[in-house]
């Protein structure tokens, strides 16, 4: 059962000392409460209240940073089953699988390509996260080589994959300093592993065939003080990962089996079908998704799909309303109308852009809905466009007085003159096509 | 065991039949039954899942169809018939989705070509049909009417029913005893809305498959996956105005900035990934019909639909 903030605070040391990032405790235990933060923030927490509070107020999945520096990511913290819920928030961090048994040079180019490589949606710089390095070659000193070469180009959060510990160890006193996950833990070789995810201060995945495994795993890892995994499932099938994932992640945030409240580790090179295990991944809770490195066209889809699923279903990314330039447009230059739904606003832009013809974006606040929706829902109309104009003074900035509104919004034109005194201009349906309709009807 | 899924769902996604074999008094070489789920799609551990349908979308008349389709498929664009027997022969498609756009020409008024299209489709394939009527009320009546005859006795799946306009197709499918695809824009209380109207005219709800629309990656994805599992769940929770299966089409994929702007050589893999990404997304929120439309997307999906609901076992050949 969650406890109350109050019954939390009386836990606390009192000390108000804002070590843990608040500036109370009792800002503190109300954020404990919610959910919000990780008892270990609190230093002067002694064993007793820890072991009261830990439980019950850390976030059903903890949360697990991964690398150090600006492509850090972290992971878990995340509190639903179904994103209509609430949201997903932490987005899986995608990595590219090199294997030591590569060259220097195959592995040196993947690695720049994780470094450089990036596509902006909606706003949004998309990239991949980092990379998984694989002992496939069994020596200890090809592992080393290769996480060295990898070091040498890039400073990306990675991923150690071998269950031989010294093999582990003799990497990790290259990049131990840099937070990287290891993998993994088993049966087998915790007490190893433990030792060595404790003197680098590193995440580590822990891996078993079953739930009940990982379980005993954790209670394992715990008792020798490490607490940052995160789990591998070691899934059959992509059948079996989903069972499985989404059992994990319904135990753990009912709280009905707390140990398994850890981010979802996925090696989809392991299921033979990458775009469905990535796919699938994405989707159903995987935090951390190893791939090997992927084409253009699944980086966008995958990338793609990745955004779509963590951006919140009720609330559209949206723009501020408002008259926007593109180029240093004059007192002669198009107005154009659309609407403040981020991806329309976008994607006018960037054909704009290209058109090299500096104008003025007149953005109205439909609440972040797209053109088509928003006439469909009345929600864009000529009293909307009118109070827009006037707002942000557009009357002061051109000294003509033509609208080009957007094809899909055709139905609205003759109320917007009416309404505004503007003259209306219907542009083209696609906004591909609006450089040729600027050339050609703007223009002339 | 304490580690296995509870969800203490009471209901089960109704059953729907697609096509009719000879033995039920259709031509088709096999009829699926899809639906009959009692949780969230492949969670289901006890008996093998199902796996989704892959229908591939053809047409009668390509002008206004893909160019990227257009260019992979050649000169079976023009040919419906030879396209559709492609489509089960080489594409590996599980039914096949004839949309007739030709329909969609100006005073398009030649309903007796449309019969004859269907009726060689039906001939030239085995597969259980989907059929994409007219979209336009003034012809709907008449056009629904006469797929629905060509395709008598073969239990077609019959596109589009929306809120607006749905009682021509309703009325084919009530005649000929088809079923219908009833499409409402990413909302879970249209969908359901629609439901309703179907049945107070009569259509069973054995006989209707919702279509939640499938905005493209990128393009509305992100409303159309939780309105499919938001479906799903009503369905599981009992109430049986959402508990029909769903399909999805991604055919918006093929039109978005990304696959157009890709370079030439890029393009087929590029509208296929936007295919299969999006596809397999919607079969884990609940689709049990994945209509695409570049070919090679069929196949990429067959085999992850295949993983996707072994968790070990294998296909099982005439229970679907
Ligand atoms: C995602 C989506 C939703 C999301 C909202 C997404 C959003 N933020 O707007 C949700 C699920 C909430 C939704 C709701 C509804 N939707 Co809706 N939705 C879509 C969907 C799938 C994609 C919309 C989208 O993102 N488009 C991409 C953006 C970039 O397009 P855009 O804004 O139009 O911009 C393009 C052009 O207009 C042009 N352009 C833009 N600005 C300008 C400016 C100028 C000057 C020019 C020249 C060009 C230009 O460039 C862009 C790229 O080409 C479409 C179907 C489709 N394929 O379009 C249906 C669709 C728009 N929705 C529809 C409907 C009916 C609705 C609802 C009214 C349903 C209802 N009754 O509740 C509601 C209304 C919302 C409400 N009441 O709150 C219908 C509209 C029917 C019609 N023809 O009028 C559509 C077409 C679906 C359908 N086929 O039935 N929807
Ligand atoms: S660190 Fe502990 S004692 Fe200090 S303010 Fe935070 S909760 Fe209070």
């Amino acid at each position: 059962m969650a406890l109350k903030a109050l019954d939390i605070y009386k836990l606390l040391p009192k000390k108000n000392c804002k070590e843990c990032g608040d500036p109370t405790c009792l800002t503190f235990a109300m954020k404990l409460a919610g959910g919000k933060a990780d008892v270990d923030l609190c230093p002067y927490l002694d064993d007793e209240a820890k072991a009261v509070l830990g439980a019950t107020t850390r976030p059903p999945i903890r949360r697990v940073k991964i690398g150090v520096g600006e492509r850090a990511f972290g992971v878990g913290e995340e509190f639903v089953l179904y994103r209509h819920e609430k949201t997903f928030y932490h987005p899986p961090g995608i990595l590219f699988k090199v294997s030591d048994t590569q060259s220097a040079d195959e592995i040196t180019q993947v690695t720049i390509r994780v470094r450089d490589e990036s596509f902006t949606r909606v706003g949004t710089k998309l990239q991949f996260n980092g990379i998984a390095i694989e002992n496939a070659s069994g020596s200890k000193e090809s592992f080393a080589r290769a996480v060295a070469t990898v070091e040498e180009s890039a400073d990306l959060p990675l991923v150690l994959i071998s269950e031989n510990p010294e093999a582990l160890a003799l990497a990790l006193v290259q990049v131990g300093t840099y937070r990287p996950l290891i993998h993994a833990a088993t049966q087998d070789n915790y007490k190893a592993m433990c030792a060595l995810a404790k003197k680098h201060g590193c995440p580590m995945v822990i891996k078993a065939d079953s739930l009940e495994g990982l379980v005993s795993l954790v209670k394992d890892c715990a008792a020798e003080g490490i607490q940052k995994l995160v789990i591998d499932v070691s899934p059959q099938t992509l059948g079996d990962f989903l069972v499985k994932s989404t059992a994990a992640r319904q135990l753990a945030i009912t709280r009905k089996v707390p140990e398994l409240g850890y981010p979802v580790f996925l090696d989809t090179t392991k299921t033979g079908m990458q775009d469905a295990a990535i796919a699938l991944g994405i989707v159903k809770y995987a935090s951390v998704i190893v791939t090997n490195p992927l084409s253009p066209a699944q980086t966008k889809a995958a990338l793609t799909l990745r955004q779509n699923i963590y951006t919140d279903p009720q609330k559209p990314i949206q723009m501020n309303p408002g008259l926007y330039r593109i180029g240093s447009p004059g007192k002669d230059a198009p107005v154009l109308m659309t609407v403040n739904f981020s991806l329309t606003f976008f994607t006018l832009e960037g054909y704009l852009e290209s058109t090299r013809i500096p104008c003025f974006m007149l953005i109205v606040d439909t609440e972040g809905l797209s053109v088509l929706t928003s006439v469909a829902a009345g929600k864009l109309n000529e009293t909307l466009v009118r109070d827009s104009l006037k707002k942000f003074g557009v009357e002061n900035e051109v000294t003509h007085r033509n609208l080009i509104i957007p094809g899909y919004a055709a139905p609205l034109s003759g109320r917007i003159e009416e309404a505004t005194g503007w003259k209306v201009m219907v542009g083209p349906r696609d906004a591909a096509e609006i450089g040729e309709y600027l050339y050609t009807e703007w223009k002339k | 065991m304490g580690f296995d899924l509870q969800f203490g769902w009471t209901g089960t996604v109704s059953e729907v039949v697609l096509g009719r074999t000879r033995a039920e008094g259709g031509t088709r070489s096999v009829s699926y039954r899809i639906g009959g789920g009692t949780t969230l799609p492949f969670l289901d551990t006890d008996r093998p899942s199902p796996s989704p349908l892959i229908a591939f979308e053809c047409c009668d008349n390509p002008r206004i169809w893909s160019t990227i389709v257009r260019d992979y498929c050649g000169d079976l664009v023009n040919d419906p018939a030879e396209w559709a027997k492609t489509a089960e022969t080489v594409y590996g498609a599980d039914m096949v989705r004839l949309n007739l756009t030709s329909t969609k020409e100006r005073n398009f008024s030649d309903v007796a070509a449309l019969k004859k299209t269907v009726e060689s489709v039906l001939s030239a394939t085995t597969l259980p049909l989907i059929i994409e009527g007219s979209n336009e009320p003034k012809i709907d009546s008449e056009v629904f009417l006469a797929c629905g005859e060509a395709g008598q006795g073969e239990r077609l799946l019959l596109g589009t029913a929306e809120a607006s306009r749905y009682r021509s197709i309703a009325a084919a499918a009530l005649a000929y005893d088809h079923s219908v695809i009833a499409q409402s824009p990413i909302d879970i209380n249209l969908a359901k809305q629609l439901n309703i109207l179907l049945r107070e005219i009569g259509v069973a709800r054995d006989h209707i498959i919702i279509d939640p629309y499938t905005g493209a990656l990128g393009y509305g994805f992100e409303y159309s996956f939780s309105a499919m599992e938001r479906i799903r769940f009503s369905a599981l929770k009992g109430d049986a105005d959402l508990a029909m299966p769903m399909c999805c089409a991604p055919a918006d994929s093929l039109t978005i900035k990304e696959v157009r702007d890709a370079p030439a050589d890029a393009r087929d893999e590029m509208a296929v990934q936007w295919e299969v990404y999006t596809s397999i997304a919607a079969a884990v929120a609940g689709a049990e019909i994945i209509c695409v439309r570049h070919p090679r997307s069929v196949g990429v999906l067959k085999e992850a639909f295949a993983g996707l609901k072994s968790h070990s076992h294998s296909r099982t050949a005439e229970v679907r």
